[in-house]
C-alpha cells in the first residue's frame, strides 16, 4: 500500500485504468494479509481499514474517479457477504470479485472498446490524439496490426509533456507519427480526420472530464468538422454532472509551469524578488471538462453510444455488477 | 548611392537571417532606409515622381523578397509609395491652382493655344482636387464634366507653357523630395508612438475589478495594461504562457513588476478558466485587409475559446501592422515554421528523425507554426492608434494609408514581345 502510495506521489503511476488497478491489486494483497481482530465483525471492521488506505492514498494524490467507482463497488462488495462466511472464505471471495472486476471491466471492456473503435478507422485516415491515454494507444496499435494505413497525429502540452512517452512507443512499433504542441493544433488540424481521446470520466450530463487541454481540442475539432471519439470504460461513467472545469478540479504542483525541461533559454521565471512573487500566481490545473457538445461519439464497451446516453448506462446498467 | 547601396544591403542581411525582433522595429528601420534611398535619388526634370516610386519600389521588392512572412515590411513600403503619390498630387493641385490665375489673366494671347491646355490643366486640377478632398455638395450638384482621368503627372499640361513653367517645375522637384522626407519622418514618428496612442484608450475598455486573459508577449498589451493601472483601475490578469516560446513567463515578470495581480497558466487551462475571464486582449502580428489577423500560434484556440464563452476579443495593432493585401491559405503561405528542437530534445528521438531507417523516409515529424491565422468574425475589436474599430471597418483604413496602384509590387517581366 506504502509502494503504491509512493508512486501515485511520484507521478510514476499516472493514467486512470493504470492508477484504478494498482490501487485495487495493492487492497487484493492488504486483504490477503488481514485478519479479523476478536469482537469485531469482518465487514465492518474490513471497511474501515479500506477507508484508512483510501485515506493514506488520497493524501499521496486525490483520487481520480475510476478509483472512486472501484472503492464504491469494493465497500458494496464486502457489505454484501453473507454473514455465514468463514473468514477465509470471505477474503477468497473478495479477492476473486475484485479479480473479476479488473478483467471485466478493465482488460475485456479494452478489447471490445478497440474492436468498435478499429471500425472506425480507414485506410488513409490522419488521426489525432492529445497526451497520453492508455485505451487510444492500444487502439491505434491495433489498427496498425490489422494492417491499416493511417497516420498518426500526436498534440502535446507542457508541463506534463506526456505525449513524448506516447510518442516513443507509437514510433518503436512503426507507425508514421507528427509531432506537435497544443498552440500549433488549429495548424494541423486542417489535414485531421479523426480525433481519438482518453477520458478519465464521464459525467451523466455527457461532459468529458479528461487531462486539461482535451477541451480545446475537441473545441478546435469540432470548428473544422472533424469527428470526435473518446473511448472510456463505462466503469468510468459517475452520476455526478459538473459545467465547467473550476467547480472540481486538481491543482498540481505550481512550480512545474516556471520550469522548462530542456530548455536553458526560458528559464525567465527564475530569481524573483519577493514584491514580485506576491504578486504572481502559478496555476496548474490537471483536469478540464469538455462540453458534451463538442463529442460526436463516445466508445465503451457497451457499444458506440452518444454522449446523451451516458445517465443511460449508470442508472440502468451499473446495477448489474453491484447484483453479482 | 554607394553609400545607401551599402545600407540597404545590410538591412536585407538582417532580414534575411531573422535578426529583427518585431514588427515595430522592422518597420521603422524600414521607413530610416526608404527615407535615405529617397533623399539619394537623383530627381529628373520631368516625372519626379515616377523616378521616386521606382527607386522606391526597386527596394521594396527587394526588402519583402527577404522576409516575406514580416509583412510590416510591406506595408511600410507601400505607405512611402502612397506618400510620393499624395503629395506629389497635392503639389500639383497648388502648382495648376496658380497656373489657372496666370492662364486665366494673359487671356488675350494666344487664346487658342492656351485655353486648351488651360482647360485641360484646370480639369486635371479639378479632378485632382476632387480625388484629394472628399466632394462636397456644391460640386456634386455642379456636375463636374468627364475629365476625371487621373491625372498621371502634371506634365502632359506644363510643356505648353514656357519659361515660367520650368521655373516652376525646378523649384517643385525641391518641394517633392522635401515635402516626402517630411512626411516619411512623420511616418516613422507614428510608428515610435503607436503604443501610447493605444494606451490611451486602455481605460475606456477596462473597468474595475476585472478579469483579463492574454497569452504570450506583446509589448503593446504590456504598456496598455499598465496604463490602465496607472488610471487606478484595479484588475487581475491571467497570461497564458504562449509554448513553445514561453514569452508569457516574461509578460508576467513585467506584470508583477509594475504590480499588476498576475496568474500564469498553461495553454492547456484556457478552455477551462476562460468561463471566468471578462475580456481577452492580445497582439497581433499583421491585420489583413478583410479584418483577419495573423497572431503568435495559440490565439485561434483562444478566440475559438471566447467565442463560446461570449467573452470579447480585443486585438491591439499599431497602423503599421495593416496589410492591404488579403490572406489566402494564410496558414501556409504566411506562416514559418520554427526549430523542432524548441519541442523535442534531438538527442532522445535522432533515431526516429532519421531518413536512414528502412522506408528511408523519417517516421517522426515535427510541426512548429510560428504563427496562426484568426478569421475577422472572431474579432470582437480592433483598437488601432486611430482608435476602435470593427473588423469589418479595416478595409476602409486602408484606403487612407495604401494607393490602389502598389498593392503588387513585383515588377513583370516583359512578357515575351
Amino acid at each position: 500500500m506504502n509502494r503504491v502510495g509512493l508512486q501515485y506521489l511520484a507521478g510514476d503511476l499516472s493514467g486512470g485504468n493504470a492508477r484504478c488497478i494498482a490501487m485495487l491489486q495493492a487492497f487484493q494483497e492488504a486483504i490477503r494479509d488481514y485478519s479479523t481482530p476478536p469482537e469485531k465483525t469482518l465487514t465492518r471492521d474490513l471497511t474501515s481499514k479500506i477507508g484508512g488506505f483510501v485515506s493514506f492514498l488520497i493524501e499521496c494524490r486525490p483520487l481520480s474517479m475510476s478509483m472512486g467507482n472501484a472503492i464504491r463497488f469494493l465497500k458494496s462488495r464486502i457489505a454484501r457477504l453473507p454473514l455465514t462466511l468463514s473468514e477465509s472464505e470471505a477474503k477468497t471471495t473478495l479477492c476473486s470479485d475484485i479479480d473479476r472486476f479488473i478483467n471485466e471491466k478493465i482488460v475485456l471492456a479494452d478489447k471490445v472498446i478497440l474492436r468498435h473503435a478499429a471500425t472506425k478507422i480507414r485506410d488513409g485516415d490522419v488521426l489525432l490524439t492529445y497526451g497520453s491515454s492508455c485505451v487510444v494507444e492500444m487502439i491505434l496499435l491495433y489498427a496498425h496490426e490489422l494492417g491499416k494505413q493511417f497516420r498518426v497525429v500526436v498534440v502535446d502540452s507542457h508541463p506534463m509533456l506526456e505525449g513524448q512517452k506516447l510518442l516513443r512507443r507509437l514510433v518503436v512499433k512503426g507507425l508514421s507519427c507528427t509531432y506537435t504542441q497544443l498552440n500549433a493544433i488549429s495548424y494541423v488540424m486542417h489535414k485531421v480526420t479523426r480525433v481519438f481521446l482518453g477520458a478519465s470520466s464521464i459525467f451523466s450530463n455527457g461532459t468529458v472530464y479528461s487531462t486539461v487541454g482535451t477541451a480545446s481540442v475537441a473545441m478546435v475539432a469540432h470548428a473544422f468538422r472533424v469527428p470526435v471519439l473518446v473511448c472510456c470504460e463505462a466503469y468510468k461513467f459517475h452520476e455526478r454532472v459538473q459545467l465547467d472545469s473550476i467547480c472540481f478540479n486538481e491543482l498540481g504542483d505550481p512550480d512545474a509551469i516556471s520550469k522548462v525541461p530542456g530548455r536553458v533559454d526560458v528559464n525567465y521565471l527564475d530569481n524573483l524578488t519577493d514584491k514580485q512573487k506576491e504578486n504572481l500566481e502559478l496555476l496548474n490545473l490537471k483536469y478540464d471538462a469538455t462540453p458534451s457538445d463538442y463529442i460526436s461519439v463516445i466508445v465503451t464497451d457497451y457499444g458506440m453510444i452518444p454522449p446523451t446516453s451516458v445517465p443511460v448506462i449508470v442508472r440502468g446498467y451499473r446495477k448489474e455488477y453491484l447484483l453479482i | 548611392m554607394p553609400d545607401t547601396q551599402a545600407l540597404v544591403n545590410d538591412f536585407l542581411n538582417k532580414l534575411k537571417k531573422r535578426k529583427i525582433e518585431g514588427s515595430q522595429a522592422t518597420a521603422k528601420q524600414t521607413a530610416e532606409l526608404l527615407r535615405s534611398v529617397i533623399s539619394q535619388t537623383r530627381m529628373p526634370y520631368t516625372n519626379q515622381a515616377a523616378a521616386l516610386i521606382h527607386s522606391v519600389k526597386a527596394v521594396g521588392e527587394r526588402l519583402i523578397a527577404a522576409n516575406p512572412v514580416e509583412l510590416a515590411v510591406g506595408n511600410v513600403v507601400r505607405r512611402v509609395l502612397h506618400i510620393v503619390r499624395e503629395e506629389d498630387l497635392s503639389l500639383t493641385t497648388a502648382a495648376m491652382a496658380g497656373l489657372n490665375l496666370s492662364a486665366e489673366s494673359d487671356d488675350e494671347d494666344d487664346t487658342d493655344r492656351d485655353n486648351h491646355p488651360a482647360l485641360s490643366a484646370a480639369a486635371i486640377a479639378a479632378a485632382s482636387r476632387s480625388t484629394l478632398r472628399p466632394p462636397s455638395l456644391q460640386t456634386l450638384l455642379e456636375d463636374v464634366p468627364d475629365s476625371a482621368a487621373v491625372p498621371h503627372t502634371s506634365s502632359s499640361g506644363g510643356d505648353s507653357e514656357g519659361k515660367s513653367k520650368s521655373a516652376d517645375k525646378s523649384s517643385r522637384s525641391r518641394k517633392l523630395k522635401h515635402d516626402v522626407i517630411e512626411a516619411v519622418n512623420e511616418l516613422i514618428q507614428d510608428i515610435s508612438t503607436c503604443h501610447e496612442l493605444i494606451a490611451e484608450q486602455a481605460v475606456e475598455h477596462i473597468h474595475q475589478n476585472e478579469v483579463i486573459l492574454t497569452l504570450g508577449s506583446s509589448r503593446t498589451v504590456l504598456e496598455f495594461l499598465c496604463a490602465a493601472k496607472e488610471k487606478k483601475r484595479s484588475f487581475r490578469v491571467f497570461v497564458a504562457e504562449g509554448a513553445p516560446r514561453y514569452q508569457g513567463h516574461l509578460l508576467a515578470k513585467e506584470l508583477v513588476t509594475r504590480g499588476l495581480q498576475t496568474t500564469l497558466i498553461t495553454d492547456s487551462a484556457v478552455f477551462a478558466m476562460i468561463s471566468r475571464v471578462n475580456m481577452v486582449i492580445v497582439g497581433a502580428h499583421a491585420v489583413m485587409a478583410n479584418g483577419g489577423v495573423i497572431a503568435p500560434v495559440g490565439l485561434n484556440m483562444v478566440a475559438l475559446a471566447a467565442q463560446k464563452h461570449a467573452v470579447p476579443f480585443v486585438v491591439l495593432a499599431g497602423s503599421h501592422k495593416l496589410c492591404p493585401l488579403y490572406p489566402h491559405h494564410p496558414e501556409v503561405l504566411l506562416n514559418e515554421l520554427r526549430s523542432p528542437s524548441e519541442l523535442l530534445d534531438f538527442g532522445e528521438f535522432s533515431d526516429c528523425l532519421d531518413f536512414g531507417s528502412g522506408i528511408g523516409a523519417p517516421l517522426l515529424h515535427v510541426v512548429n507554426p510560428t504563427f496562426d491565422y484568426v478569421p475577422p468574425k472572431l474579432v470582437s475589436l480592433f483598437i488601432t492608434d486611430t482608435g476602435g474599430h470593427n473588423p469589418s471597418y479595416m478595409y476602409r483604413l486602408i484606403a487612407d494609408y495604401y494607393s490602389a496602384d502598389d498593392l503588387v509590387l513585383e515588377r513583370r517581366t516583359t512578357s515575351g514581345n
